[in-house]
């Protein structure tokens, strides 16, 4: 079967953008639940009380793709992300996300033909200042002819 | 213990670390991240009934699990970057293994770069990973 051909138009071209508050109670639940022992991550009293640095993985943009993007079919599954983080999160930070579609390429496994979709989120704070970027790689496999 | 830059060398192992991966954490996590209803997470009839094992462990909680090994093996140390692929489902309630080895060493930036791995009881590779670390 062969590989359905996506237009490369769509790199780079912002489609969405959400605020998300990072919270205490949002913090610790996810420290917690990851294993996280370490005061920083763990103490709200610590002076250096932040997220942990994977915790922007969590947030999913308004629109996974964009609009008028094609069809791929409902077959796919999440092949891994990727954070770089560029400065810390804190309690009542407001973090602004703006996506949009890093990379796009194909990949033939044992199931047959991929499409790999790298969706980008880059997350800035209350003061313009970057801090974090989140590369999510999505897999679609098209339907069976 | 504050581990040191110039005591890291090249092949060394990050101490081998058992997650919790029991229903009650994934189902905790789950709730953090907003996915407590996601029944392929919470539930292992309902995932089962999708097909899976049982329920599966989110990906996005496998790389907070190895950020965590990683703080564990080097307390304050500043994760840069965190690269993981999920490449098959790690079925909760099981004995998962985190392993971690020191690939790169950059004086300049004190920093090194780690290959990570979660594997199953079988042994087998489910999540795989690369870190950035400033230590």
């Amino acid at each position: 079967m062969a590989l359905i051909s996506i237009d490369r138009k769509w790199i780079g071209q912002e489609f969405d953008v959400a605020e998300f508050k990072v919270s205490e109670k949002g913090i610790l639940a996810f420290a917690r639940a990851c294993g996280e022992t370490e005061p920083r991550f763990t103490d709200p009293s610590h002076p250096d009380f932040q997220a942990p640095p994977t915790f922007t993985s969590k947030y999913v943009s308004r629109r996974i793709l964009p609009e008028a993007f094609p069809d791929l079919g409902a077959r796919g599954f999440d092949a891994g992300k990727t954070v770089e983080v560029l400065g810390p999160l804190r309690p009542n930070d407001t973090l602004t996300a703006r996506s949009k579609i890093a990379d796009i390429y194909e990949k033939t496994g044992r199931s047959g033909p991929m499409i790999f979709i790298v969706h980008r989120m880059e997350f800035f704070n209350q003061d313009g200042q970057p801090v974090s970027i989140v590369d999510w790689r999505l897999v679609r496999q098209p339907d069976p002819e | 213990m504050q581990r040191r830059f110039q005591d890291i060398e090249l092949g060394d192992e990050l101490p081998e670390y058992a997650p919790d991966i029991s229903l009650s954490a994934v189902r905790s996590f789950a709730e953090a991240v907003g996915v407590g209803r996601v029944g392929r997470f919470t539930d292992h009839e309902q995932a089962r009934r999708e097909g899976l094992p049982g329920a599966i462990v989110p990906g996005i909680m496998s790389q907070g699990i190895l950020a965590a090994m990683i703080h564990k093996w080097a307390p304050g140390c500043q994760i840069r970057k965190l690269d993981t692929v999920f490449r098959a489902p790690i079925v909760v309630d099981s004995q998962a293994r985190c392993r971690g080895v020191i690939t790169e060493t950059e004086p300049d930036a004190s920093s090194v770069d780690i290959d990570l791995t979660i594997v199953n009881e079988a042994g087998e590779t489910r999540v795989l990973g690369t870190a950035t670390v400033r230590i």
